[in-house]
């Protein structure tokens, strides 16, 4: 399949990049942005009409636990990539 | 009149201060190039876009007042957003590599040093790590991967091979009203149980699937899906720019599985991969 990218379909995944993420300068050098964030926040529901933070459901302790095993898993592979195809055994659950 | 002269320039002093201290500069990105060049009027709200160079980088800037963009107008917003990433866009095309920053980031001015000179500092302090995280992203580009699966099928799916669950549905059907809610109750945790299991298993599957077509991966947070789906998994793919189909051949595999979908978005400037230490 091939990837979308337009300013539609995509705008939420823009937004999360976008308003959260990114290359971070020491706070000393950068003026305050406080309330900023509520701003994206606030766009972001109204624009895409979805919630964007994880609406904590019957999975939420699946999801905490996917993340520590991938954290965990990250930190005993640090080698990178591309190569091994190792750790996907069973064993390790 | 000594004395009248004396106080007009201590105030045009201070106002000189003040002007130093209010300007500032609105950061969209680093670039992997030296060069000193402006962009043209492409910023937000049409500003100059221009770059600071320092040694073989640069950071690619607007002048702007030392305060953040802010408007109760969310049209307004989402037009400073879509166009701060078409400045990352553009820079991106013209120099291949870029380090992204987030929306209204400002670096401001200070007393005794001009917000530009910050900028040049801020290049200077942190040119070893910048030139590392070029490194890092050199030839690449993120993708987003997200796959749902259809929790109604998935739960009919385990009834079916799922014994544990044959049996107590079975068992069920024979026991009194008040009882049979309890094993009801029962059956609803074993199905839950199960599902999570099912999911587990669907995940590192999927991600050891994905792993190999991906330089680097960063596991986001699941969202709300709407359409009766859930998200079982968000990743933020940093890929090679000529291997993104490799990538896509493996997703079209779990898209074309039953209950599952996947969305595939970018390619995106590696925002998830620059950030942090």
């Amino acid at each position: 399949m091939e990837p979308i990218r337009n300013s539609h379909a995509t705008l939420v995944d823009l937004l999360d990049r976008v308003l959260d993420k990114g290359l971070v300068i020491n706070a000393d050098l950068i003026i305050s942005l406080a309330g900023v964030p509520l701003i994206g926040v606030n766009l972001r529901a109204a624009l895409a009409g979805m919630e964007t933070m994880l609406k904590y459901g019957v999975m939420k302790d699946w999801d905490e636990r996917t993340r520590a095993w991938e954290s965990e898993h990250r930190k005993k592979n640090v080698e990178p990539i591309c190569t091994g195809y190792c750790y996907l055994d069973r064993t390790s659950r | 009149m000594g004395l009248e002269t004396q106080q007009g320039s201590k105030t045009q002093t201070a106002l000189a201060t003040e002007a130093i201290v209010e300007e500032g500069r609105y950061v969209y990105c680093v670039a992997d190039a030296a060069e000193k060049v402006s962009l043209g009027k492409l910023g937000i709200e049409g500003q100059k876009v221009y770059t600071i160079p320092y040694r073989d980088i640069c950071a690619v800037v607007h002048d702007c007042p030392a305060q953040p963009y802010q408007s109760d107008d969310q049209q307004v917003v989402k037009a400073w957003v879509m166009t701060h990433q078409k400045v990352v866009d553009a820079v991106w095309e013209k120099w291949g590599t870029v380090l992204p920053l987030s929306f209204d980031t400002i670096i401001r001015g200070e007393a005794e040093k001009s917000a530009k000179q910050n900028v040049k500092d801020w290049l200077k302090q942190e040119y070893e790590r910048l030139k590392s995280k070029i490194g890092e992203v050199r030839g690449k580009a993120e993708y987003g991967v997200q796959v749902f699966w259809n929790p109604k099928f998935a739960a009919q799916n385990l009834a079916q091979t799922s014994p544990e669950i044959r049996n107590l549905e079975e068992e069920i059907k024979t026991k009194p009203k008040g009882l049979a809610y309890m094993y009801r109750q029962r059956l609803g945790n074993l199905v839950k149980r199960e599902m999570e299991t099912k999911a587990d298993e669907c995940f590192k599957d999927f991600y050891g699937r994905i792993r190999k077509h991906a330089d680097n991966i960063r596991v986001e947070k699941t969202k709300t899906a709407g359409q009766g789906l859930q998200m079982i998994m968000n990743l933020s793919c940093l890929v090679y720019r000529d291997r993104y189909s490799e990538l896509g051949k493996e997703l079209d595999k779990i898209n074309r599985m039953e209950g599952f979908s996947v969305r595939f978005t970018g390619p995106w400037p590696p925002y998830s991969f620059v950030g942090g230490a």
